[in-house]
Parts: structure tokens; sequence; C-alpha cells
């Protein structure tokens, strides 16, 4: 071994990491050598001196005890709110200058409404009767998707339960769960228990995903919450309104509305998709005499008008928590996900674009081959396997990001493999012609597709007669002839109003993008049209190659700095 | 998967305060060490550990540099633990001694160039030193945990070595220079 190749070994020699013959090779080296003998015992100093100070550190923990007072510190609000300005104005001048103190309380009540100040003071009285929690449980119910963890607003959607439980001392826990999902933080590890896909998630404390809480638990935090409130309202000029009621329970109670704006712009991808991102009305409500806050409405703002999303009805305080709910009961053979970790040809992935990952997904997915589709996503399930195993991919186009999310959006077209649908049709209208009512499947089960419902009435044509007496099967063909034709007068005779203006419109915006039309038509094989006694009804089967597109959200901030599917597919 | 400090001070000052924890746990070993180093008490330092990490978190908005946040960290340190001591000067009304204490006070800051010089690595360097010497991991449990092959480890390490041993003799060297000029 020569010099160069010793000072290379030097660290992994002291380190014990390297094998037999290269440790004695290494060592055989430093006893004849005086200028590597030093370099040696240099380090060796240095690293003495860094186990002394290690070890010398080894008992320390004061995490928990800092951020229990930087919990408190944060809450200082009382004394920057306009009241105690006022106040503070008010003493300050004495009575020889009460003139000019009246002029410039006068100011201050103009700049600030009355109600502004009294809501804000609420706020602070709120957020100071919590600062000093040592658990909460929050129940309420949330709109959101039921496949969807646990932060995703779906305003169209029935509300779900949702419950918190978090302790703060003398150790940090918490726990939430809706219905079919559940995430525990017992102080070790943090874990999501999806229970309909039988798949755990597992992650150590450090790490920045809460699986999707953390909007909940941010509000659990009560006092920095309402602090944030107050805080946002005066910097970001919110509004506040107030108002006293009495309650049910035949209390007085004081209701403080904040009209929040997160302020995303209107292009954004992400905007009013998640709680913690959303344009909001949230109404807190108060104990007039305990000043605590006892139930949260959060109402989404929409062009369509507002929409209660979020129901929190239920608030316990400091009551003890039983210590089984921070351990999660799980089957024995849950599929544990991962991460994803550093493969051995890892640098080829990691090299991709976002575009370029999401094509090697989508191909892989058409190829059927899992292995390869695992580099892209943590969690193979069977519908994934059923939904995109053999589809083929139309277009991939470039990429685009939002202010609030890590990863990448990369807009994506493509044709699923065939499956079957059957076309429900009707001649029972006064044009007594067959038209479109409905798309269902295999089952016969309606596909959820409501864009087929008649608001208009199939008219009598000039031509009645020959479409009346097309039987159920030539509809069908006409009708998807008319869509590869882009013939839309002729499938409006077919289909409602409404749903060919959708499809003119989505294809006009694909051809304007540069796409083949021809590409974006669906593959269709029609079969034989049955009569089903059970829903009093003429169905055509069909072999369809749906075309779908969307944007796939892809992310690379994990250990192995590869792009995964993180949503939108 | 963890950030780096400008990812989570940035993260703190967008309104998740809870990621500040993640620094405490990356820094608060070398922390109380320096700290250790300059008041001596155990429960002293402990007690000047907190108060640093809670200073730093309500002047959070003032960093400059996140990325130099363990450097900034140190500086706040140093204010707290004079304070510190000029507190307990207070304390004891040792009036006559608090000029000649004081001084060394102040000069305690040169005495300890290590937790110095570590801060004044970059970043990747400094996060293998801290998991490696003060929360004890093994050069093979630095590699899981940042996901990093053994052979980056102790590369990052030798060249750590190599700064730190840079950054020291500086320091010392400055420091000789300062005394021979302060020698009559």
């Amino acid at each position: 071994m020569n010099c160069a190749e010793c000072r290379d070994n030097l660290v992994a020699c002291g380190e014990g990491l390297l094998a037999r013959d290269e440790t004695l090779q290494c060592r055989a080296h430093l006893e004849t050598c005086a200028a590597c003998r030093a370099e040696y015992e240099a380090i060796a100093s240095l690293q003495q001196r860094l186990i002394a100070r290690g070890q010398a550190a080894a008992g320390v923990g004061i995490a928990e005890p800092v951020m229990r007072r930087i919990r408190r510190e944060q809450f200082q609000p009382e004394r920057e709110t306009m009241v105690s300005k006022l106040f503070k104005y008010r003493w300050g001048f004495g009575l020889g200058t009460a003139a000019a103190a009246a002029a410039i309380i006068l100011l201050i009540l103009l700049v600030s409404p009355r109600t502004q100040a009294t809501a804000a003071e609420v706020l602070a009285k709120g957020a100071r009767a919590v600062a000093k929690l040592t658990s909460i449980h929050l129940r309420g119910q949330m709109r959101t998707y039921p496949g969807e963890n646990f932060g995703a607003i779906n305003p169209d959607h029935p509300f779900c339960t949702i419950e918190l439980w978090k302790q703060f001392e003398p150790e940090l826990k918490w726990r939430v769960e809706k219905p079919g999902r559940v995430a525990v933080m017992d102080g070790q590890s943090k874990v999501m228990f999806i229970k309909t896909a039988n798949e755990a998630f597992k992650h150590s404390p450090g790490s920045t995903w809460d699986f999707d809480t953390e909007w909940l638990q941010k509000m659990a935090n009560l006092s920095t919450t309402i602090s944030n409130e107050l805080d946002n309202a005066r910097s970001q000029g919110w509004k506040l309104d107030l108002a006293e009621k009495t309650g049910a329970d035949g209390r007085a109670k004081s209701i403080v509305t904040v009209h929040a704006e997160f302020g995303l712009p209107e292009d954004d991808p992400m905007k009013n998709l998640f709680f913690d991102i959303a344009d909001a009305r949230r109404v807190y409500c108060f104990d007039a005499r305990t000043k605590l806050l006892e139930a949260v409405q959060i109402f989404l703002r929409r062009p369509s008008g507002e929409v209660l999303i979020f129901d929190l009805s239920q608030i316990d305080y400091n009551q003890p928590v039983k210590p089984a709910l921070w351990q999660l009961e799980l089957p024995a053979n849950v599929n544990w996900i991962q991460e994803a970790q550093i493969l051995p040809d890892n640098g080829k992935y990691a090299s991709m674009t976002a575009e370029q990952a999401t094509r090697a997904f989508l191909e892989a997915c058409g190829r059927e081959d899992w292995n390869e589709v695992g580099k892209f996503i943590s969690s193979i399930t069977a519908q994934l396997k059923q939904y995109s195993g053999g589809l083929e991919v139309i277009s991939v186009g470039k990429s685009y990001g939002s202010k609030v999310y890590a990863g990448r959006f990369v807009p994506y077209t493509i044709k699923l493999p065939p499956e079957e649908i059957n076309m429900r049709l009707s001649n029972e209208n006064p044009a007594k012609r067959y038209v479109l009512m409905g798309i269902y499947d295999s089952k016969l089960q309606p596909t959820g597709d409501d864009d087929l419902k008649w608001t208009n009435t199939p008219a009598i044509l000039p031509d009645n007669d020959v479409y009346a007496r097309m039987s159920p099967v030539e509809v069908v063909k006409a009708c998807f002839g008319a869509l590869t034709n882009m013939d839309w007068p002729e499938l409006k005779k077919f289909s409602p109003d409404d749903y060919v203006e959708k499809i003119k419109r989505q294809l006009e915006e694909e051809q304007k993008a540069g796409m083949d039309m021809h590409k974006l038509m669906p593959g269709v094989e029609i079969g034989e049209a049955f009569w089903s006694p059970e829903q009093s009804a003429w169905f055509v089967k069909c072999q369809v190659s749906q075309i779908r597109g969307g944007s796939m959200a892809v992310r690379k901030d994990n250990p192995a700095g590869r792009w995964q599917v993180d949503g939108g597919f | 998967m963890d950030l780096t400090d400008k990812e989570y001070v940035e993260r703190c000052r967008d309104g998740h305060p809870e990621d500040f924890g993640r620094l405490v746990d990356r820094y608060q070993k070398p922390l109380f060490s320096y700290l250790a180093a300059r008041v001596g008490n155990s429960p002293q330092a402990e007690e000047a550990a907190q108060e640093s990490f809670v200073r730093a978190f309500l002047s959070l908005k003032k960093l400059r540099q996140p990325e130099s946040f363990y450097s900034w960290l140190l500086g706040i340190a140093g204010r707290v633990a004079k304070e510190q001591f000029r507190s307990e000067l207070h304390r004891k009304q040792e009036s006559e001694a608090a000029e000649t204490l004081l001084t060394s006070a102040d000069d305690h800051t040169e005495d300890y160039p290590l937790e110095a010089a570590i801060a004044a690595l970059p970043e990747n360097h400094r996060q293998v030193i801290l998991l490696r010497y003060y929360e004890g991991l093994s050069c093979q449990e630095v590699t899981t945990r940042l996901g990093m092959p053994l052979g980056t480890v102790t590369k990052t390490l030798s060249r750590a070595y190599a700064l730190l041993r840079q950054e020291l003799e500086t320091r010392e060297h400055a420091e000789q220079t300062v005394n021979q000029t302060e020698q009559p």
C-alpha cells in the first residue's frame, strides 16, 4: 500500500471497516511511514476530542421542555391587541392631555372597527384559556374522499367522522382516526393503517409527513391556532366578526368568525384542495364565561357559494387518555409499505426528469412490469394492476408546480385496456327514438357518470321516422360514429345537449393544445343488445378502451431522491 | 426524511412551529457540550441550552441565512452564557471581582473552538460528524440514517476531519497571535 492509498483508507481503517487484508496492509504502511503515521495520529487525536464531547452530552434530552416553553412563549397575544393598545394610550396620556388622547382613541376606533377589536379580544382570551394543555380530544366531521388520507377536501361528498387524541405532556403522542384509516404517533414512530387495503406505513417521528393530519394537528395546538388567527387577521387584513348568542345549554357564547384567505392564485393546481390551504370562513364558538373554545366550523368559499366542510362539535380538555390509544393493533399479515429506498441502479432513476419518470411509470404499467412500476410507487394494489395493466401512453406533457407542493404535476393522457360497458337506451320519449340514458358496468351497475342525465327533451326531428326505426345497436353505432367524426349536431340526436357540449369543449381544448384527435377517440367494439328485466331497459354491450387524462403528482423528497407517484392516477 | 436546517427554518416560519423540535433534536447535544465547556455546571448548561433554543425560536424571523442556523444558535448561546454568568455574579453581590470575572468570561468564547469549528463545516459534513459523535451512531448506522453508501460516509468523515483540523489550527493560531500581542 502506498501513501495515497493509505490516506484514502485511514478513516475506514480507524473505524474497523476495512477487510482484514487491507487493515494489515494499512497498518504495515503506518509502521514504516512517519508522515502517514503523523496524519493517522492527528485524526485519532481529533476523534478522541470529539468522542469526549459527545459522551459529555450523551444524556441530554431537552427537546420536550424546549417545545413546551416555546408553546407557552408563543402566546403573548393580549399585549398586542387593539384593545390593550387603547388602554395603554389612555393610561399613558393622563388627565392633562385628555383631548389629545380622545382624538387618538377616536382615530384607532375609526381605523379598526369595534367589532374587530372585540373579536380580537375574544380570540386572545380564548388562546390564553387553553395555553397550558396536557392533552386534547377533538371529534367532528369532515367532507373528504373515502379513499384519501386525512387532509383532502371534497365539498361534494357526504360528511364522515374524524377524531383526534393528542397528548402534549409528558411526551408528545397522537392518534387520528376516520372510517377505514387510523394514524398513531406513539413517541417512537408514526404509523398509518389503511384497513381496506390492509396496508401500513411507518415513519420516524422526525419525518415531516404526518399522513395529511397536519392541519388537524395544528388545530389541536389550540392556543397557537387561535393566536395565529389573530396574527394573520392583523397582518393579512382578514376581517373578524363577533356575535353573542345563547347556546343550547343556556350559557352565553361568543362567536368569532375569521374570514380567511389563503391567497393561492386561481390557477394554482392545489387551490382549495386541502384544509390548511383553503380560502375559508372559520367560525369559533367560545363559552363567554370560561373563554374555552367549544366548537369550530369551517366553510369553503367557492364561486358557487359557501359549503360547510368541517364541523368540530366536541372538544375535551386535559382528560386522561387511555394508553391503549397509542397502540395500534395490526393484522399479522399487514402489508408494510416503505418509503422509496436506494436501489442498486438508483442513479438511473434519480437522474430522470419528472416527465421522464411519469412516462416510465405509465409504460411499465402498460407492460404490466410490476417490479419496474414499484420503482415509482410504494404500493402496488390489485386495484392499480386492474386499472392500469395494459394501458397505452398517448401523451406526457410538460410539468408544472404549485406554491404549496414540494413535487411537480405532469399532465398525461392514456388509453385504458378494453373493458365491458353497457349502454342503456330508452325510446320512452315524445320522439319515440332510442337515445342514450346511461353507462353501466359489466354487472349492470351505474358507472357514476351523471353526464347522461337529460335536461332537454329529445326533439321530434324532420326525419324522425328514420331515427325511430333504428334498433338500439344501430343507435349506439351511430353515436360512436358521430363522436369519431366530431359531428356534434348528429351526436345530439342521441345524447343530452349538455353532455355533447361538454365533450365538444374538452376535445376542442385538446385540439388547441396540439393533440391528435384520432388518438383521443375511445376504441369501441359494439356487441349485441339485450333486455334487462330487472332494470326494465334495453342495453347494448360494448368493449371500450377509454381515454383518461389528468395530472400526475410526483415528488422526489425521499431518501432515494427518485420521483415517486403521489397522486393523480 | 430529514430536511436541511434551511428547510426546517423555513417550515417554522411558514406556520409549522413544531418542526423547530427537529432542530432541537439535531443540535441539543453539541450546544449543550459547547455551553458545558463555557459554564461548567451541567444543570446551568442545560438551562442555558433551553434558553438559547427558545430565544432562537422567537427570533427566527430575524435569521437572514437559514442555512447558518447552527452558527447563529451558537452566537445566541454565547450571549445567554454571558448573561447567566453576570446574573450569577449579581446574585452573589461580588461587585469587586465582577470586572475581572466578566473579562475572563468574555475570553471564554475563544476557549471553546471545537463546536464553533463544527458550526463552520458545510451542512452535509456537519451532519455526519454530529450523528457519529454526538448521537453515537456507527458509520454503518449513519449510512442507514442518511441513505448514503458507506464509502460516501467515510469520505465525508475524512473530509470533515481535514476541514475541522484546518479550522482549529486557524483559530488556535489567531489566539496565539492575540496572546503574543497582549504580552508586555
